[in-house]
């Protein structure tokens, strides 16, 4: 065998052994040292390096070396692939180069011409998948080569070994992240979805992210009041965590910073810093010296920042940093981080949704046993909610009012609402009270409204009941008081006419007027006690004192004292069974006894008999108090026990009444348990009948 | 009050008139009704007495006075539906209304002027004084001020 045979067979079993080599390497880091070690050797150079394109094409990163002088490759990590250098062309053309010299070199590659001058040969071919250049291989020789067909056949042969193999782990790995991305997304999508508690689950997310997908991960909200707020900051060394949280409070973010967190919330886009620009890092820390150590500290390399964000809205933002170990984004890693911001946003969505609607749920079910009405209108005047108490004030069922326009559900709400005074959330409510006819039946309900941004809120109390009783409270004290002016104005009008000087009164009308004052002022006397006593009988505050009393006894002191200012024309009659005690309050007993018989007497104006019977009934004992005189008719029969009610007041001059003595008889007589009813025919007298209970 | 104490001395002017005033005065009090005749006739007016609103009206048509004294709780018919029911007849339309009554709230002078009163005293009033005030009411009415009357009984002050 020749030397050049020997020599052919070598080159062949040392590229047999580079490919056994790079069939065995599995990642690319396998195949560049696999490469860089036998494929440098078996091509009997003394360094080699490997560069491919950049994902965007416009420029050669150098992905490993080896033998070089550490010095002479700084600087060269990446180059454009433009430039004039061998491995710029080679990427370029596709085509391999071969340098025989240093001096060949200097002088084809002018850009070279200062570097390292104990170079010799040097050889840079490309490396092609299916036709596709991505990358090219040099190798550095110790002595000046003119390259021989078949030497360069061997390079050739050894770059395409390269090519495939680094092509081949290139793709595993890619596969490989593809998959711990897809990994990392579902277990980022499993931890948001799990807990409502999306505070928590976001941290777990920018914990789960260091230091796969970063070196740090923070994640900032946006306050209820549009502020930041930092949720979570992810480092593998928990004390960095805390530096960083020092930094916030040092440095809290501008909001109109032009990039980063504050132009990423503004904007609503993601920023990718691939390569972190000194300028903006220049920009960020500006004179301050000793923000600029602390940047440095960090070593970023690399950014994204990526909105959270949900219908329309962001909700926060999402920043992965690459620093101290991670190698720098690609816009793979880009595309994941958006990704994983439109989970997360649609988890705190979500999670938020839940929250107001579990929120709604409570409020309704809490307003379900309001006793007030609670009427929600949206913007549209459609009923968004009504309470069961609002159903039962306005007669209307909450299936039939949802969703209508409150003026089909009552017609009446306009009127019933007009003069409400819509007022701001968090103000006093100024209830107004308005008259509601529903079904024939006037209710009167107090009303107030509040109107928030997305529509009012209406409260209805049905104070039906209280507006009764306040028109009773008012009608009293308009009736009293209308009862005192008429008996003031007589004896104020009969002073002020006796004392005049101007006219000379005749002795009767002078007599007439003194009577007036007298009688009137008795009158007001008795209209002031009786309208206390009413007062007092209202408020629950007279005592019944129930003792044994002998009923006939007291009627006998009635008729006795009555005989004493008799008119003439009225004779008085007591009838009475054998008398049983009876358990009653003797006073009160006699003021009604008093009552019911000056009551007969006034309202016989013609005279005749007024006679007391008292009889023994079915366990009680029946007091009649009779007269023969103008009678009840029998649509006043109830009424008379009515506050101010007056039967025909005509007949009732002189003597004077308030309205209230049998309003005061029946309530006195019932407290003592008894029970006081008339009967009467209008012209043929009245006849009231007390009964009260036998003592048992 | 109406009227000023200081004024009765011009209380008897009417007497020179010639033509004395005819006042109706209906009230179910006896004593208010006294009270009116003794002053309005020391006032040289002609008084007229209905002890309650059916009577009033069968005289204000019968008699038709210048003036009605007018109270409001009567029985039988009521105040309100006297000035209503005169209203209502060509005959007694014109015939002034003073609602003279104890109900003092601002709801009831404002009826008494829908109802064309011309004045509203509250009981208790000064009847020394009453005379004085119908002449001056009866004048201004003469003098075309009817209206501006009317609209002052719901703005004369509260009793």
């Amino acid at each position: 065998m020749s030397t050049h045979d020997n020599e052919a067979a070598d080159r062949a079993r040392r590229l047999q052994r580079v490919a056994e080599l790079l069939a065995e390497a599995v990642t690319p880091q396998e195949v560049l040292d696999a490469i860089l070690t036998e494929g440098v050797r078996a091509a009997e150079a003394r360094a080699g390096a490997i560069g491919v394109l950049s994902e965007d094409g416009t420029s050669i990163e150098l992905l490993a070396e080896r033998g070089y002088d550490a010095t002479a490759m700084s600087g060269w990590t990446a180059f454009p692939v433009d430039a004039e250098l061998p491995m710029s062309e080679v990427v370029r053309t596709g085509e391999p180069v071969f340098i025989a010299s240093l001096q060949e070199r200097n002088r084809d590659y002018p850009a070279l011409a200062h570097q390292a001058q104990d170079a010799h040969a040097l050889v840079v071919v490309p490396l092609t998948v299916e036709g596709r250049v991505f990358g090219a291989m040099s190798l550095s020789f110790d002595e000046d080569i003119e390259f021989d067909s078949e030497r360069r056949e061997m390079k050739i042969a050894l770059a395409r070994q390269a090519a495939q193999a680094l092509a081949r782990s290139r793709l595993y790995a890619a596969e490989q992240t593809m998959r711990e991305r897809m990994t990392f997304l579902a277990e980022a999508s499993e931890l948001l979805g799990s807990s409502l508690d999306y505070n928590r689950t976001l941290r777990q997310v920018a914990q789960l992210s260091v230091p796969g997908l970063a070196d740090w991960c923070a994640i900032d909200m946006v306050g209820p009041n549009g502020e930041i707020e930092r949720l979570a900051v992810a480092h593998q060394d928990p004390e960095k965590v805390s530096w960083a949280y020092e930094l916030q409070e040092m440095y809290p973010p501008d909001p109109d910073a032009p990039t980063g967190v504050p132009q990423v919330l503004r904007s609503g886009e993601p920023e990718f810093f691939p390569y972190f620009p000194q300028e903006v890092l220049d920009e960020a820390i500006g004179d301050d010296e000793e923000l600029r150590e602390i940047v440095d500290q960090l070593g970023l390399k690399s950014s994204i920042t990526v909105p959270l964000i949900a219908r329309n809205r962001t909700l926060g933002v999402l920043t992965l940093i690459a620093a101290e170990q991670h190698p720098p984004y690609t816009e793979t890693d880009f595309e994941l981080a958006i990704e994983l911001g439109r989970h997360a946003a649609i988890a705190v969505d979500n999670a938020r949704l839940f929250r107001e609607a579990e929120r709604g749920a409570n409020a309704a079910r809490a307003l379900a046993y309001v006793a007030d009405g609670v009427v929600l209108l949206d913007a549209t005047g459609h009923v968004r909610h009504w309470n069961p108490a609002a159903a039962a004030i306005t007669g209307v069922s909450e299936e039939d009012a949802i969703g209508c326009p409150v003026g089909d559900v009552v017609p009446a709400w306009d009127a019933l609402t007009s003069h409400v005074p819509l007022l701001a959330p968090g103000s006093a409510p100024r209830p107004v009270t308005v008259p509601l006819v529903l079904g024939g039946h006037e209710r009167w309900v107090a009303v107030s409204g509040v109107e928030f941004g997305q529509g009012t809120v209406y409260a209805l109390q049905d104070v039906t009941e209280e507006h009764a009783l306040e028109k009773t409270r008012s009608d009293f004290v308009a009736t009293a008081s209308h009862e005192l002016r008429t008996p003031l104005a007589a004896v104020y009008g009969a002073v002020r006419t006796l004392r005049r000087e101007d006219v000379e009164l005749s002795d009767d009308d002078r007599t007439q007027f003194l009577e007036m004052i007298e009688s009137e002022a008795t009158r007001l006397a008795r209209i002031v006690d009786q309208i206390l006593l009413a007062g007092q009988l209202d408020a629950g505050a007279i005592e019944v004192e129930l003792a044994d009393c002998n009923p006939v006894e007291v009627a006998s002191r009635v008729i006795e004292s009555a005989e004493m200012h008799l008119p003439e024309n009225i004779s008085l009659g007591l009838e009475a069974d054998e008398a049983r005690t009876i358990s009653c309050d003797e006073n009160k007993l006699r003021q009604v006894l008093v009552n019911l018989v000056d009551n007969a007497v006034k309202y016989s104006p013609d005279g005749g008999r007024v006679d007391l019977h008292v009889r023994n009934g079915n366990g009680a004992c029946v007091i009649d108090v009779i007269d023969q005189g103008l009678g009840i008719p029998p649509s006043e029969r109830e009424r008379i026990f009515e506050k101010f009610y007056r039967l025909d007041p005509q007949q009732t001059h002189g003597v004077g009444g308030s309205g209230l003595g049998l309003y005061i008889c029946r309530e006195l007589v019932e407290r003592m348990n008894g029970l006081l009813s008339v009967e009467s025919e209008p012209g043929n007298g009245s006849r009231f009948t007390l009964e009260l209970p036998v003592r048992s | 009050m109406p009227g000023d104490p200081q004024s009765r001395g011009k209380a008897s002017s009417r007497f020179a008139a010639g033509t004395a005033r005819r006042v109706l005065v209906a009230d179910d009090e006896r004593a208010i009704r006294l009270l009116c005749r003794v002053n309005l006739a020391a006032s040289g007016m002609d008084v007229l007495e209905a002890g309650d609103g059916r009577e009033a009206l069968e005289l204000a048509r019968k008699e038709r006075p210048d003036l009605v004294l007018l109270d409001v709780m009567m029985p039988e018919v009521d105040g309100w539906t006297v000035a209503r029911e005169l209203a209502k007849d060509e005959q007694t339309r014109d015939i002034p209304i003073v609602f003279l009554t104890a109900r003092a709230e601002a709801a009831d002078k404002r009826l008494g002027e829908q109802l064309g009163g011309v004045g509203y005293l509250v009981k208790p009033f000064d009847p020394v004084t009453i005379g004085d005030f119908v002449e001056n009411v009866l004048g201004r009415i003469e003098r075309g001020e009817r209206e501006q009357l009317r609209r002052g009984i719901s703005s004369s002050p509260e009793r």
